[in-house]
């Protein structure tokens, strides 16, 4: 086994675990690696290549096994389930929360201070405990880190974490580095909204830190509270259950993210708004 | 002017070899990140990439490997890894340490370049993992079961795919060496 263990190999040894130290300091120093940038930029055309690809192969795959009749009714169904939810809230007895919701809802039509720009996404991380994607947009499209990414229905999907020239990365909602402050649209609780992987609970959110007697529904809409990242107003979710925490002096409820994050693959990116 | 740049036909082959490595590793990288890393319904993401590292690695020797490991490592980390600067220290020397072990002791047959890949990814993982659990906690302790066994065992799919194309790509040149 000895002769196996060359100066040459046990040097490559060294090389790598210096490699690592230079990588973990350069990261600390500079928020944009050149490494990365290049790696990034360099294989973005590429991951645009193939996730086209395979975008298309699955519509092809969708038109002849699944029909496109119905992917469209489906579609369909989506706007209409989205449009009677709109007509529930604004069916709502409190004027206080109906002259909210009214200005909450609607989003890119009546919000016309929104400045957006459209991505597709290229890549998602490969880390089952990280949520994030890779977008072929980046500074050259305006794009800047801390800027939000929602769907087209006003739905948050995430956070712009890095940005390159022709890409950026967008962490979920789903992952735990994010916290979001939020409301309760029928009641008007606040709290903070969080990936709930670190309490076992993946694919659903954790609004923590709501009031002890708060009452909370099932299907209960969860928005946005506004500040100077989060334009108000924008879907975060749905209460699915709540309980109390371990401190016993608070309340958290689990959501389910309205963003349907599986299936996504283009966002819009909030370049711009005007917060209220 | 061109006759200083001629190159032999083992330099081809050389060049050949690791152009078809590089291209592999390129669309495993590829693969990992655009399809497996999206895949709905199963929440695990399986990554392939660890696994064909340490297949070439032991393929070609913990010299030659090494280098190519310590390359795509750094690829891996510079295209969006989670704690890759770890990886760039781990996966090399995992991949080197199983070269040297299937020379010494084992064989470079299928069976124990999969023992060795399943063992370097799961040493890979763990350790991402204890540091997801240690710096400020955002995993539970519960997912290294539900969640990081099952992504590594996932990840072990693709080697009956990889181990015959890189065992074919390793095999370029060799008559020229003997």
């Amino acid at each position: 086994m000895r002769k196996h263990f060359s100066a040459k190999t046990k040097g490559l040894m060294v090389l790598a675990v210096f490699l690592a130290g230079l990588v973990t300091v350069t990261a600390v120093i500079s928020t944009r690696h050149p490494g990365r940038n290049l790696v990034q930029t360099a294989l973005t055309p590429f991951r645009s290549a193939c996730s086209t690809l395979v975008r298309n192969t699955e519509r092809l795959y969708n038109y002849i096994f699944k029909y496109e009749s119905l992917e469209a009714e489906n579609a369909a169904l989506k706007k209409r389930i989205f449009d009677m939810e709109k007509d529930v809230r604004s069916a709502d007895s409190l004027q206080r929360e109906n002259e909210r919701l009214h200005q909450l809802l609607g989003l890119l039509d009546e919000h016309e201070d929104y400045q957006t720009v459209s991505a597709y996404i290229i890549s998602w991380v490969d880390s089952s405990w990280k949520s994030a994607f890779t977008i072929a947009q980046g500074a050259n499209s305006g794009i800047d880190t801390g800027m939000v990414a929602i769907t087209e229905y006003g739905q948050v999907v995430g956070l712009v974490t890095e940005i390159g020239s022709n890409w950026a990365t967008i962490t979920t909602v789903l992952d735990s580095a994010l916290g979001i402050s939020a409301t309760v649209a029928s009641t008007g609780y606040n709290g903070v909204v969080e990936g709930a992987l670190a309490t076992g609970s993946q694919g659903l959110l954790r609004m923590n830190y709501l009031p002890t007697d708060s009452v909370l529904r099932n299907n209960d809409q969860v928005l946005t509270t506004g500040s100077t990242v989060y334009p108000r107003g924008l879907i975060l979710g749905y209460i699915t259950d709540a309980d109390f925490d371990q401190t016993g002096v608070a309340k958290y409820a689990l959501l389910k993210p309205a963003a349907d994050l599986d299936d996504l693959e283009q966002v819009f990116i909030i370049t711009e708004f005007e917060n209220q | 002017m061109f006759k200083h740049f001629h190159l032999t036909k083992r330099q081809w082959q050389g060049i050949l070899k690791w152009s078809l490595y590089g291209l592999l590793t390129l669309l495993t990288l590829l693969f990992q990140t655009v399809v497996l890393s999206h895949a709905t319904g199963l929440r695990i993401k399986p990554t392939p990439l660890p696994v064909l590292i340490v297949c070439i690695c032991v393929r070609e020797g913990p010299e030659r490997g090494g280098i190519y490991a310590i390359s795509s490592a750094l690829l891996w980390c510079f295209a969006g890894a989670e704690f890759g600067n770890l990886s760039v220290a781990v996966l090399p020397i995992g991949a080197m340490l199983s070269a040297i072990l299937c020379r010494a002791v084992l064989t470079l047959r299928f069976v124990p370049t999969a023992l060795c890949a399943f063992a370097v990814t799961l040493v890979n993982a763990s350790l991402i993992f204890l540091f997801k659990l240690i710096l400020p906690p955002t995993v539970a302790p519960e997912n290294y079961w539900n969640i990081l066994l099952p992504g590594v065992a996932l990840s072990l799919v693709f080697l009956p795919v990889q181990y015959p194309l890189v065992k074919h790509i390793s095999r370029i040149g060799v008559r020229n060496e003997l």
